[in-house]
């Protein structure tokens, strides 16, 4: 770990957002600026105690500004339009970006964010940004000629968010790439816009992939320049663990315990299995503990207390170590 | 040889416009149980209509009811089975549209076939040819979790009996067009020959029917022989993900009584310019042997908006038009 922080062993952590309390989502239903604005603040205020509290030791902003991940970005870089609906399950809809032309950085996007967060704690808190991998799969493109090249603009435009968040102080950054894991024949793709990202920047790279198969891209993907693959292990029944015994994992590890889509709270008991099924195959020193995904899903109540047990589970497991 | 411009599958159950919002207002109110089953029926049915009427004014010779009473193409066909349960949501392939993963407990029992009356609705209002749409068995029991205690071929060979119970309760009502949709082979070469075994299973119920294999989101190159072999009428390919499909079937010809030219991106909002393509329909028309050729899009078109959808039909047509017109 060249995390030069000073943080315990299996240090724990939330993957970005939490539940958007109902005044927000109201107001931003209905357009009202500043009200959405003060309520963005003041949930972000709320939700550092929380995590102050619970005890975790590094931090997320919540994305409380953010509606959908691809969206928000689109919507502050130059090159993009906002689409028509399209379905993603059941009766959801979501408005897919399109690429219409040269993608650029039209200025910070998330730093005032982190800023306002970090202000408010002694405790590191993570920048975030959505990956140019996702960005690019999860957008329609009219504009470059194919896939690869839509990806890489991407990484060009992001990199300057990712170089203004570490002049801001940010020295944990996460990068989201939910989409990685679906065509592994594009891993190299994604290694290039990695490169891209993170060359020169001496700052602790994570990202977040999850909903993939794994197995197509393991372990290859341990080839992207990134120091933490934060995964989603409870979801898929811990079979990544099965993975890392043929091949060892040699690099740190985000490991999700918290299975964000159902509303039952898992036991202490339930966790402290998951984290010592993962100590089996992985050095204390490389594990980092966290829930599978954004817990925007689920209630605030349910958030917390599904992250009061994780964090219980943690400081029990780290006692015998 | 006759060329004609067909719909692959889906077609958007809602517009951007306030009057294209049916479909996604009575799901909310079916949803919190403030219309029957019946009522929803009744304004799916609207929307059926409306999206054949869609179809047909783009120029189609050959349309679907646009899938729009399938929530998802797996748990369509999978859900009202005795011996299978729904689970949690799982990516469909590479995109970002997510499907419920069926659980199989024991062999499945299928209670009534679904697709029989989709068609029978569906082409009691169409003006042109209505084509079916099933999911093959390979694809769902590959996408299923296998609880039943048994190997895949068996899991294989149970959903194989399912979907030629559904072909054979179609073709009892005489010649139909059914397009069978196995996108998930395309990534699993190793599983050839219990995907053909299934296949086979299939056919046995077409009786005087045209069973059409189609496949995407992956390079069919790899299958063509044996594609080219199976008992189907005709095969669909979709070239936006196989690169060297036009050259490769160009150098080996292709000889199969249907063929399905998915060359316009149904998964990207940009649109062909048909006139571009000519060059490529010349190389495909002299490489491929076959009564039919359809002009479709390379995949269903719900992963785009509605109006694009339309926009993308059109093209389809237009291409259709272009090669009667310059080609043939």
């Amino acid at each position: 770990m060249k995390l030069k922080l000073n943080l315990p062993l299996l240090p724990t952590t939330a993957v970005g957002s939490f539940p958007k309390p109902a005044p927000l989502v109201e107001a931003r239903k209905k357009g009202l600026k500043k009200e959405i604005e003060r309520l963005e603040k003041e949930a972000t205020e709320k939700w550092i105690t929380i995590q102050e509290q619970i005890g975790l030791d590094v931090l997320v902003d919540g994305e409380f500004y953010r509606g959908d991940m691809v969206a928000f970005f689109a919507e502050n870089l130059e090159g993009f339009k906002m689409g028509g609906l399209v379905r993603s399950y059941g009766n959801r809809y979501y408005r897919k970006p399109v690429i219409i032309g040269e993608v650029r950085y039209r200025g910070p996007i998330t730093v005032r964010w982190w800023k306002f967060a970090q202000s408010l704690t002694n405790k590191p808190v993570k920048g975030v940004i959505t990956g140019p991998y996702t960005m690019m799969d999860w957008s329609f493109n009219e504009y470059y000629p194919d896939r690869e090249q839509a990806c890489l603009s991407l990484a060009k435009a992001l990199r300057k968010e990712v170089e203004n968040l570490y002049r801001a102080g940010a020295r944990i950054i996460q990068i989201d790439e939910p989409a990685l894991s679906a065509r592994p024949e594009e891993l190299l793709i994604a290694a290039r816009a990695f490169k891209i990202l993170t060359q020169g920047i001496d700052a602790y790279f994570i990202t977040h992939i999850c909903y993939g198969a794994f197995e197509y891209i393991y372990p290859q993907m341990l080839q992207l320049p990134v120091d933490n693959f934060d995964l989603e292990m409870s979801n898929s029944n811990l079979d990544l663990v099965e993975l890392f015994h043929q091949h060892p994992f040699t690099k740190d590890i985000s490991f999700g315990v918290i299975d964000v889509h159902s509303h039952v709270i898992e036991t202490v008991e339930i966790v402290k299995e998951r984290i010592l099924k993962a100590l089996e195959v992985l050095n204390p020193k490389q594990v980092w503990i966290d829930p599978d995904c954004g817990l925007k899903t689920r209630t605030e109540e349910e958030a917390i207390a599904k992250l009061q047990v994780m964090v219980e589970a943690t400081k029990q497991i780290r006692e015998t170590l | 040889m006759k060329v004609l411009a067909a719909n692959t599958g889906s077609y958007p159950k809602i517009g951007s416009s306030p009057d294209k919002q049916k479909h996604r207002e009575a799901y909310a109110k079916w949803e919190k149980g403030e219309i029957t089953d019946e009522e929803f029926e009744d304004i799916q049915r609207e929307v059926i209509k409306e999206v054949i009427e869609e179809q047909v004014k783009a120029g189609l010779d050959m349309v679907t009811d646009g899938q729009i009473r399938w929530i998802d193409p797996i748990s369509h066909f999978t859900k009202n089975l005795e011996g299978c349960e729904l689970d949690g949501l799982l990516r469909y392939f590479d995109t970002n549209f997510y499907f419920r993963q069926p659980v199989v407990k024991d062999k499945p029992i299928i209670m009534k076939p679904v697709a029989r009356g989709e068609y029978t609705f569906a082409k009691s209002i169409s003006p042109v040819t209505v084509k079916q749409v099933i999911t093959g068995p390979y694809t769902l029991a590959k996408l299923s979790i296998n609880k039943a205690g048994v190997d895949f071929q068996t899991m294989v060979k149970w959903f194989a009996e399912v979907i030629a119970q559904e072909v054979h309760a179609l073709s009892r009502l005489g010649r139909c067009f059914i397009q069978l949709d196995e996108p998930a082979i395309l990534k699993h070469p190793e599983d050839l020959k219990v995907f053909e075994e299934a296949i086979h299973e299939v056919c046995t119920e077409k009786r005087r029917s045209k069973l059409y294999l189609y496949t995407y989101f992956g390079d069919v190159c790899p299958f063509l022989s044996i594609f080219e072999k199976l008992p189907v009428d005709g095969v669909g390919f979709d070239f936006t993900y196989s690169p060297k499909l036009v050259q490769t079937l160009n150098e080996r010809g292709f000889r199969k009584e249907a063929v399905g030219l998915g060359i316009v991106d149904g998964r990207n909002t940009r649109l062909e310019d048909p006139k571009s393509l000519l060059p490529v329909f010349k190389k495909l028309l002299s490489a491929i042997e076959a009564d039919v050729l359809y002009i479709n899009p390379s995949c269903g078109l719900e992963f785009l908006p509605r109006e694009v959808a339309f926009q993308k039909l059109k093209c389809v047509v237009e291409i259709r038009n272009i090669i009667k017109k310059k080609l043939l």
